[in-house]
């Protein structure tokens, strides 16, 4: 088998563009922008207020429009918001197939009234009529063709379209839930069952000879392999070598892992727990379901499309290629993406199919015409979060406690289309360890096709089914050993310097035992024994546990590559752009705040989900940044346009590190060859007696930032529309643009800035100047500094010495991590089994805290998720889960208020170590120690171990009995 | 088959106009008066996301889920959605928001804001019940459970929304004992 070429990004040079021009369109950025038009001036200025002299996030920047009912989401706009669009809003749904056993052989609408009848059914007829196909990504059959069998229950079939809403809205009561509408033949196999794997990993690890730091074997120190297959099922190799391939010496270290946990075993020198743990499928629920708006305008060839995408800029090149084909090929000239901000995500809106069906919808419609999924819908076709199956090994040394091997093999239910699910696998098998440190590893994952709907980058990204399943593991072995978890867990918590599986070093410090400490301490741990006791002697018919879990989740994806842009005005303010879109998350406000550490005031203006103007940059990518060889790479990196990637998806926990490295070096490159300089000409002719002395401003590390002003050993301090004018009038830099790529490391380069050379964790830059005056354009012409400005308004700076991560490097899979830890006590009704969480405590390393609430926002948040895993959530595959169309809430429990003890959450953000910590990703990890909390807790009540989720109060009556 | 609907919407007098049968206040307000600041959640009366104000002659308000309730229900009726909370200018422009819409604001209670309108209008109406019904200082969490306890948050945890709501109604005068 090759290994997985699926990523977050290859496909994108897969793509052609064919001529057709991208446009974000001004009415929806506008919209988009913090606390848009619709507000006044005066109430969106309230935002940000100063306490103690800095200034401070009142609320979120995009807050006074939601709370307010504004249009600022996908689903909002119909025709008649969009400017010079028809009045007239036309209506689409889709109709999907509830069987994947049978030949399908079409439906009739003969039995539809004529006030009910579509205009146009678009089939899979007219699709190979038209040579229209996905985007390679997400695979082929967008339509099912009568003949065959459906891939995946819920494949789409058919999409009936109507005038007007009467119309549709009757069709759709009619036709929705009719099980007789689609006609099927004969009995088949499951399509699925033909599939190869999507994908398998395997992280083998040996380490050197007495923790040395070179290790015997490993992904990073020796690369990956990957097996053939042989009836759909991955064939490893047979032949152990210890001095042959990579794939030889991997499978011998694999079987001598394995000797040394049945012999260590058989000799009582290990403790050796085995279990098989199952995760379930999960409906993502975001509140706003997916939703496409679009119209072609054949009079100015302009095809518009308002979606509801986590990655609009992929959706935008994607879209071109759908468009290249079909109807309308070669007549679109020009396409109009809007992305509005979405009504969460969690993933579900990060690559999902549904805005093609849009675009395919549109091709054909006569005029607007708007597909949005209904809740039965959602569940239906949304993208979930995969269900795992891990049989795992842990062995523990039982006289140093210390961790021996970790074994496991990962069966992952990818669902009808492959997406994100190899990497899904592959962040799943390196989260396996979790905090601790295994100096064997034999771990390996291996996803399948399925016919229950498409599984893709769901929040946790694997990482919350294998960590659960390491805690649970820690918590049974310490059982087993009878030892105290917490001290298990200290013998064996990862160091800094450590290696993971990968056989890569994790960045930074790692501060788990920290953590540990803390929540040993916590007063519920502590008194759990007397808590226990005297909470059933009060409460007959109750039992009472407290659970204890930690997990760190990796943020990032191995190729990251953000933008930003800052522009200050001349009148002093600061407009931000990046690339991100704003899932609710907060990057919007997070993003403006962050440019206060060099700036000294918020950004006044952010613009999210930007594309175009990233063309000042001029930059071209041509590889999969994932299997580049390092040759290629240094070949192409000559190129000072060429990059591993240009854009990014706004996937979870990315913005707050990834997009705040480059938003910070352009807020950062501004103060320094733009208002430092500028304040240094103001002190200097204004408040010193300049010629005759030196005012010794030398170092733009001396100023600092005042109530909005900057000082400087003792200057006046300065408002920001004063040195701006100042920056312009000289013709300094008021503008930057900036694109870094991280492959576990940033890359670098030498910018000349103005005769200055920088070494910068950038591999793009491009600056604007002021228009100076002859006042202060003494050393320079000005013109010749505004002439240099050619690259869409900007000076497009080559880099030189560019130092991007070495290829190999993407053997490390991950080594950013963020740690996240919960204890949680709770009551379970021996009559109904319900769990009653009576409080819980989490602790957080997010690093360098932007905005405070905005981070508790994520903790609560992720508990109540991860609470939902654990006790509530879940849908049963194949026939009668999602792909069957009958799921909504009324049977898909989520967490409400009163399943996640809302007055009694506690949580500790643990303080930074320096302002110079990074901004860890965090809004993943929030949701995953709770899960194995909970597990443990429930057993500590009823002396029950759960091995599948959820845990749901019936089945905990039904082990209790 | 068609029925005229009439109504006050936000004080301003909608209608009448023609309306399909079958068709949900949700619908109707997404789609024949354009005010989607009421959000579709499930369509099945669980979330909450939808819900409105229905006031009564007397000024009691109803809260009502708008997914289930056919349009019929509303015909005749005063309704208050979320476009109706906040205080706007002559340019149409929002100058002053709600205390509830203040409080969520302040307290950072939500992050997507798709459950937003739900949670302003129950507890608008819950605050509304105060006023007439003042309660002691230690029910207040009770009674935030009972109002809000079906409504569905997914992102901020639900903390935030009950912190706002119990600030708002220990820190305003008459609601309390």
């Amino acid at each position: 088998m090759e290994p997985s070429t699926t990523s977050r990004r290859n496909f994108i040079k897969q793509c052609v563009i064919g001529g057709v021009a991208v446009y974000s369109a001004p009415l929806l950025w506008e919209m988009s922008r913090a606390n848009a038009a619709m507000v006044s001036p005066e109430l969106a200025a309230q935002w940000q207020t100063q306490v103690n002299g800095q200034f401070k996030p009142k609320f979120r920047n995009d807050g006074i429009a939601k709370v307010t009912g504004q249009k600022v989401y996908g689903r909002d706009y119909r025709a008649m918001d969009m400017q010079g669009w028809p009045k007239q809003q036309g209506y689409a749904f889709i109709l999907r197939t509830t069987d994947a056993a049978h030949i399908y052989q079409g439906f009739s609408l003969d039995h539809l009234p004529a006030s009910a009848k579509p205009y146009k059914v678009i089939t899979a007829a007219d699709l190979v009529r038209d040579n229209i196909t996905l985007p390679e990504f997400y695979g082929d059959n967008m339509l099912l063709s009568e003949g065959k069998t459906a891939d995946y229950l819920g494949q789409a079939v058919a999409i009936l379209l109507f005038d007007n809403f009467p119309a549709f809205k009757q069709a759709k009561s009619l036709l929705q839930f009719d099980a007789n509408l689609l006609q099927f033949g004969e009995k088949t196999a499951f399509v699925s069952e033909s599939k190869d794997p999507y994908a398998t990993w395997r992280l083998i690890r040996v380490e050197g000879e007495n923790g040395a730091r070179e290790d015997i074997y490993s992904p990073l120190h020796d690369g990956l392999f990957f097996p053939s297959v042989k009836d759909r099922k991955p064939e490893w190799l047979s032949n152990p070598n210890a001095q042959g391939s990579v794939s030889e010496r991997g499978i011998f270290y694999a079987g001598e892992i394995d000797k040394q946990i049945t012999d260590a075993k058989a000799n009582q020198q290990w403790q050796v727990l085995e279990r098989e743990y199952r995760t379930q499928i999960i409906e993502p629920m975001m509140m706003e379901p997916e939703a496409f708006n679009g119209w072609f305008d054949a009079a100015s060839q302009t095809f518009h499309t308002v979606v509801t995408s986590q990655s609009p800029q992929d959706f935008q090149e994607m879209a071109v290629h759908m468009l290249s084909s079909g109807p309308l090929a070669g007549k679109v000239k020009h396409l109009v993406v809007h992305s509005p901000y979405i009504g969460g995500g969690f993933g579900a809106k990060d690559h999902s199919i549904f805005p093609y069906y849009g675009v395919l919808t549109a091709m054909y419609a006569k005029g607007p015409i708007r597909l949005a999924n209904d809740r039965f819908e959602q569940f239906q076709s949304g993208l979930k979060r995969h269900p795992f199956i891990m049989k795992s090994r842990l062995a523990v040394d039982k006289s140093t406690l210390k961790i021996q091997a970790l074994t496991s093999q990962m069966t992952i239910d990818g669902g009808g289309r492959v997406n994100f699910t190899p990497s899904v696998a592959s962040v799943g098998a390196t989260a396996m360890q979790s905090i601790y440190y295994t100096p064997r590893n034999d771990i390996t994952a291996t996803a399948y096709a399925s016919r229950n709907p498409d599984a893709g980058s769901v929040r946790g990204y694997g990482t919350l089914q294998s960590m659960t399943a390491m805690e649970c593991m820690i918590h049974e072995i310490a059982d087993e050993l009878k030892v105290d978890p917490f001290k298990l867990r200290a013998a064996n918590v990862m160091e800094s310097g450590q290696r993971n599986t990968q056989g890569a070093i994790p960045n930074g410090t790692l501060r788990y035992r920290e953590m540990l400490d803390m929540a040993e301490q916590d007063s519920v741990w502590q008194n759990r024994v007397a808590s226990k006791k005297d909470y059933e002697t009060k409460h007959p018919g109750m039992r009472y546990g407290v659970g204890f879990a930690i997990a760190t989740k990796d943020y990032g994806t191995g190729a990251a590559a953000p933008s930003a842009v800052i522009r200050l005005s001349k009148e002093g303010k600061i407009a931000l752009d990046i690339g991100f879109i704003e899932m609710g998350t907060g990057t919007q406000t997070s993003q403006a705040v962050l440019v206060s550490d060099a700036l000294g005031n918020f950004a006044d203006e952010v613009r999210l989900a930007e594309v175009d103007i990233w063309k000042a940059m001029q930059l071209v990518q041509t590889d999969n940044p994932y299997i580049i060889s390092q040759q290629r790479q240094d070949e192409m990196a000559a190129n000072p346009r060429w990059t591993p990637v240009k854009a990014m998806a706004s996937s979870a926990s990315m913005s707050a590190y990834y997009q705040s490295h480059v938003t910070r070096i352009a807020a950062e490159l501004i103060y320094r060859h733009g208002l430092w300089p500028a304040a240094v000409s103001i002190w200097n002719e204004l408040y010193f007696n300049t010629p005759m002395g030196s005012t010794n401003l030398h170092n733009s590390r001396d100023g600092r930032w005042v109530d909005g002003k900057l000082t400087a050993l003792g200057f006046p301090p300065l408002s920001i529309d004063i040195i701006a004018k100042r920056a312009h009038d000289m013709g300094l830099v008021v503008g930057v643009m900036g694109h870094a790529f991280n492959r576990w490391a940033w890359a670098e380069a030498d910018f000349d800035i103005l005769g200055t050379k920088e070494r910068l964790a950038l591999d793009a830059l491009a600056l604007q100047y002021g228009e100076a005056s002859p006042t202060f354009a003494t050393t320079f012409n000005p013109k010749d500094r505004q002439a240099s400005m050619t690259s869409n308004g900007y000076h497009l700076i080559d880099r030189q010495a560019i130092s991007y991560p070495k290829a190999e490097l993407n053997n490390a899979m991950v080594t950013y991590y963020a740690p996240c830890a919960t204890l949680v006590e709770v009551a379970i009704n021996e009559g109904n089994g319900e769990v009653t969480l009576l409080s819980a405590h989490t602790w957080l390393e997010a690093g360098k805290v932007i905005v405070k609430e905005l981070v508790e926002g994520q903790i609560q948040g992720g508990l109540a998720m991860g609470i939902g895993h654990a006790l509530h959530e879940g849908l049963p595959p194949f026939e009668d889960g999602a792909g069957n169309g009958t799921w909504n809430l009324n049977r898909y429990q989520v967490s409400l208020a009163r399943h996640v003890g809302v007055w009694k959450q506690r949580h500790t953000i643990l303080p930074q170590l320096s302002d110079t910590d990074p901004t860890r990703g965090i809004a993943e990890v929030v949701m995953i120690p709770v899960v194995a909390a909970l597990i443990e807790a429930v057993y500590q009540a009823t002396q029950v171990r759960f091995y599948e989720l959820p845990m749901t109060a019936k089945k905990i009556k039904e082990a209790m009995a | 088959m068609s029925q005229s609907i009439k109504l006050t919407i936000n004080n301003q007098a909608v209608g009448p106009i023609d309306v399909a049968d079958g068709v949900m206040m949700i619908e109707f307000l997404h789609e024949y008066v354009n005010l989607t600041g009421t959000k579709f959640g499930c369509g099945a009366g669980v979330c909450h996301a939808c819900t409105v104000l229905v006031d009564d002659e007397q000024g009691i308000s109803e809260v009502v889920r708008t997914c289930i309730n056919g349009v019929e229900r509303f015909n005749g009726k005063r309704i208050r959605t979320i476009e109706g909370h906040a205080k706007q200018n002559s340019l149409g422009e929002i100058t002053a928001l709600s205390p509830v819409q203040e409080a969520f604001l302040e307290h950072f209670s939500f992050q997507c804001g798709w459950c937003t309108p739900g949670f302003v209008n129950e507890s608008t109406a819950l605050l509304e019940r105060l006023k007439r019904k003042p309660i002691a200082k230690d029910q207040v969490e009770k009674v935030i459970e009972d109002a809000l306890s079906e409504h569905v948050c997914r992102c901020t945890g639900y903390v935030k929304y009950y912190a706002a709501v119990k600030d708002l109604i220990l820190n305003t005068k008459g609601l309390t004992l």
